[in-house]
């Protein structure tokens, strides 16, 4: 008689192998496993380490800074994703900034600030463009539409980033990757296939329902258990091996690379994007004439070793105490994929 | 910001899907997909359709553990 296959949650909850440290890269997938309760059921020897894929949560405190002088200081009408808002800067969050008379708006999508600008031509609209490849399309997009609408009041200031070179700052940290799905749904397979092969780091593209979450976590086992380095697909009813090439050439023809500040990983060389020479006259930084802007985070908070792996959010003294989602002390605990959001929310 | 929305494509028109999510309905750029036809399913991100959905996650999981065994 044919032995009966096991089941994701089996092959989890079986699992008898030396140690296994898993980093779930990605904000939403943390809170997803956090929702489902996958984490109560993992043995004693898988560990899930949340890693830095929240945007809201590596934007360092400059940026925020950048975008309360551009809301008090340029009377601009700043244009942000509602995560943002509360983030804290060194005097005050976005929030704050509307709260003195500042316009601080928010918007669904990039292209809702161009169509606002267009709208608005007495005003100077200014989108806050933050996050991974997944995001930056769009913010490609809308600036390659106030570009055809001959918009001289729209800009964006930057501080997307790209997942790869994280990963090498982060090699080390975990045994295997879950890696963001929906980042890989732009970037593809190319990528995390060659870490596995030539650099011995191991992960799996990983969906965000319960059975999708499991399977690529009993993937990861299962795939260990070989002792070599690994890369598999579990998400290919959205991500395909090409990922969207149209997404990239976006990117590529809009944005170019650059050194990048990550919270709590410092500056990781060629992780960020910036506009390319042709579309500097939608560049914020360069249209307002930013100063230079050292942000200074309050230094009860540990944010930045939460993000790497460090410590967990309880180690943290603020945490659940002065820092709590309603007042945040740090990044971590303002956005819904945050790490100490998650883990005040589920474990408190 | 960065959690995707799956969504049933209802309509395209000039580089712009109108899309149903559980029945909500909206304007979404589709603009990074070719060859997007009412019926399909997207998944977007920030107002983006940035991929299709080709097929759901029961039968893509059952795929991936017949793949270990």
């Amino acid at each position: 008689m044919e032995e009966k296959k096991k089941t994701a949650k089996e092959i989890i909850e079986s699992y008898d192998g030396p140690k296994l440290r898993i980093m779930e890269v990605c904000g939403t997938h943390t809170h997803e496993i956090f929702r489902l309760g996958i984490r109560k059921i993992l043995p004693e020897n898988i560990e899930l380490i949340s890693g830095p894929g929240c945007p809201v949560c590596v934007t360092p405190v400059s940026f925020i800074d950048e975008a309360v002088m551009l809301a008090l200081e340029k009377q601009a009408a700043v244009c942000t994703f509602g995560d943002l808002i509360r983030v804290p800067g060194t005097k005050m969050s976005l929030g704050g900034a509307r709260a003195e008379g500042g316009q601080v708006k928010i918007v669904y999508t990039p292209l809702d600030a161009v169509d606002y600008a267009a709208a608005h031509p007495e005003e100077q609209v200014v989108f806050l463009a933050v996050g991974f490849e997944t995001t930056t399309p769009g913010a490609c997009l809308a600036v390659k539409k106030a570009k055809e609408q001959g918009l001289a009041n729209f800009s964006i200031l930057t501080a997307n980033k790209t997942m790869p070179n994280a990963y090498h700052a982060l090699k080390g940290s975990a045994d295997a990757f879950l890696y963001p799905g929906h980042v890989n749904a732009i970037t593809g397979e190319e990528e995390c296939r060659r870490l596995a092969l030539e650099e011995g780091i191991s992960g799996v593209i990983a969906g965000f329902t319960a059975k999708e979450i499991l399977t690529a976590l009993a993937v990861i086992i299962e795939k260990s258990r070989t002792g070599k380095s690994f890369f598999v697909n579990c998400y290919p009813r959205v991500v395909r091996p090409e990922g969207n090439p149209a997404g990239r050439e976006l990117m590529k023809e809009v944005m170019e690379e650059c050194d990048t500040e990550w919270r709590g990983l410092g500056v990781i060389p060629m992780s960020g994007m910036r506009l390319k020479a042709a579309y500097r006259d939608y560049d914020a930084r360069i249209k307002f004439a930013l100063p230079k802007i050292e942000g200074r985070a309050n230094p009860a908070c540990r944010c930045g070793e939460v993000l790497q792996g460090k410590c967990l959010p309880s180690d943290c003294k603020v945490f659940g105490k002065g820092c709590t989602p309603q007042h945040p002390v740090g990044a971590c605990m303002v956005s819904n994929e945050g790490t100490c959001s998650a883990y005040y929310q589920y474990q408190l | 910001m960065c959690v995707g929305l799956a969504a049933k494509v209802v309509g395209v028109k000039n580089g712009m899907a109108v899309v149903d999510a559980s029945g909500a309905k909206r304007e979404v750029s589709a603009e990074l997909l070719d060859e997007l036809e009412p019926g399909d399913y997207v998944m977007v991100h920030a107002g983006v359709a940035i991929a299709k959905i080709t097929q759901d996650d029961e039968s893509e999981t059952d795929d991936l553990l017949e793949m270990l065994s």
